[in-house]
């Protein structure tokens, strides 16, 4: 009994730490073929070297200021695309008139690659900070407004009638019904949003950017510089890494309630 | 006709009269009459498909009537067959649900309490046995202080030995409340146990009625009940 209480956490670390083991290898064998010579600097510079550009360019200024520009466009488009999937998918999951207004004119855009947008979207707002927001809340408000009329819809019909029966207020049975029903839903669309989110921005800026860490990479590509390309890379394989645990966090706090999220032994 | 139970002194909880039903062409409840007085536990009994859920669903309020009177008076609490529990809050706000006036908690807490999980206040319904689950679901009812309790078959999914307690539960938790009992179940012994009244349903109508404490001996209901539902002979099918 006390063996079997102890074993479970610590195969749990065994498991965390062998999940670890494969990336750090990758990058081990990865610093070890540049050392050799067997990939040369201009395909590809070692991660040490990448580390080196990036303490570089922070001191001296280069790399924070257009991360935080490149964050601050990933969060307005987001938070203005995922409102409007939001708004609309709360719209179309509540009413059936607003559902044959709406719906397949949305489904129908969806079906568009937005990024076979991007000419169109260029000619509308130039290159500015505008392409790159817009594009940025266009991706983002699909799959927020798809998971929410899918949250809505996929309700469980019985529980709104033991609503009734217990005589909710409207308010009420939104708030304590279809909300967090719809919830495990709904936060899909987030975490998936968030990908789109980072995907559009990271197009948006290697069109043309005068700051960011898209302009980064495209200023390096002017120079060669594999290795700060390869830093924009890395920062936004790190930020898109970041972004998704912000999501299974928020998954984890909010749907504890859920048994696919729910803590272990609980 | 004369409306059953009809002892027209003591006040009702509920009267029905004329209770017309249809889907579609299919007409489930027949110009159906009844009357539950104050503080009386009626089991309805009736083949499958026969319209018992459709007339509760239609005294709960849930579904429209296509003729006839519903009257009722004070408020009205309902336990279905599954739980219903919402399974993102934990028990005493699923029990707290639909309270709006006093402490909320407290009156939760008491409730679970009486349905011995005083001790579970803040688990999770997926924690929970079946019967446990249902015992949240009545006492999510009767927190409600129903004056008409609507049970649908509340035991049926239960194992033989947890529908015996909940009988009693049931049994004790009604004296304490004596809220007015319509019980639908298919269980001939358990109407008998719980109910002062058994009524039989067939082809949407409400065709026989037994008050059980007329009989001296229990068995003797049994008999007339199974030949009710057309298991003559026997006094049981088995
Ligand atoms: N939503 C529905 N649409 C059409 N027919 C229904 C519906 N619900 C119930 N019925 C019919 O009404 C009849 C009574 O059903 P019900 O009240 O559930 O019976 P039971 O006595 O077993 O609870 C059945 O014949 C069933 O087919
Ligand atoms: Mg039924």
């Amino acid at each position: 009994m006390k063996k079997f209480l102890f074993s479970a956490p610590l195969k749990e670390r065994t498991l965390f730490l062998l999940s670890w083991a494969s990336p750090v290898i990758i990058v081990f064998l990865w610093e070890t073929y540049c050392r050799f010579g067997l990939i040369g600097p201009e395909i590809l510079p070692p991660p040490s070297t990448v580390l080196l550009a990036a303490i570089t360019l922070t001191k001296n200024g280069a790399l924070l200021p257009d991360l935080g520009v490149s964050l601050t466009r990933a969060a307005t488009g987001w938070c203005i695309g995922a409102s409007i999937g939001f708004l609309l998918g709360l719209i179309v999951g509540f009413s059936s008139i607003a559902k044959a207004v709406l719906d397949r004119s949305i489904q129908m855009l969806r079906a568009v690659p937005f990024l076979a947008l991007l000419p169109l979207v260029i000619v509308w707002f130039g290159v500015g900070e505008g392409q790159k927001i817009f594009l940025v809340a266009l991706g983002v408000s699909f799959p927020v407004y798809i998971n929410t009329t899918l949250g809505i819809r996929q309700l469980d019909p019985k529980l709104l009638e033991m609503g009734s029966t217990q005589r909710l207020t409207t308010y009420e049975t939104i708030r304590r019904i279809i909300f967090p029903g719809a919830l495990p839903s709904i936060l899909m669309g987030v975490r998936y949003s968030l990908a789109t989110a980072w995907l559009a921005l990271v197009i948006a800026e290697t069109i043309g950017a005068s700051a960011g860490i898209g302009f980064l990479a495209l200023d390096a590509r002017e120079f060669l510089q594999t290795d700060v390309i390869v830093l924009t890379i890395v920062i936004y394989a790190v930020i898109g890494v970041c972004a998704d645990a912000v999501a299974r966090f928020l998954e984890r706090r909010l749907l504890a309630w859920h048994p696919n999220y729910a803590p272990k032994g609980c | 006709m004369e409306i059953p139970g009809g002892e027209q002194q003591t006040p009702a909880v509920v009267a029905v009269q004329g209770l017309v039903r249809t889907y579609g062409p299919k007409v489930v409840l027949n110009k159906l009459h009844l009357r539950i007085r104050k503080g009386e536990f009626v089991a309805l009994l009736g083949e499958s498909g026969c319209g018992k859920t459709t007339l509760l669903r239609v005294l709960a309020g849930l579904d429209p009537i296509q003729g006839g009177t519903i009257q009722t008076s004070g408020t009205l609490a309902v336990v279905f067959q599954e739980h219903r529990l919402l399974p993102w809050e934990n028990l005493w706000r699923n029990v707290s649900l639909g309270l709006r006036c006093g402490p909320a908690k407290e009156k939760a807490a008491k409730a679970l309490e009486e349905v011995g999980l005083g001790d579970r206040l803040d688990d999770w319904p997926r924690n929970l046995s079946g019967g446990q689950a249902q015992r949240v679901a009545i006492a999510r009812a009767l927190v409600q202080e129903p004056a008409l309790l609507l049970l649908d078959e509340p035991f049926a999914s239960l194992d033989a030995l947890t529908r015996i307690k909940m009988h009693k539960l049931l049994l004790s938790l009604i004296a304490a409340h004596k809220p007015g009992v319509l019980l639908v179940t298919h269980d001939v012994l358990e109407s008998i146990v719980l109910a002062d009244r058994i009524l039989i349903m067939r082809d949407g109508c409400i065709v026989k009625e037994y008050v059980v404490n007329d009989y001296a001996d229990k068995r003797t209901v049994q008999v007339d009940v199974f030949e009710a539902l057309g298991f003559a002979g026997g006094g049981s099918p088995y």
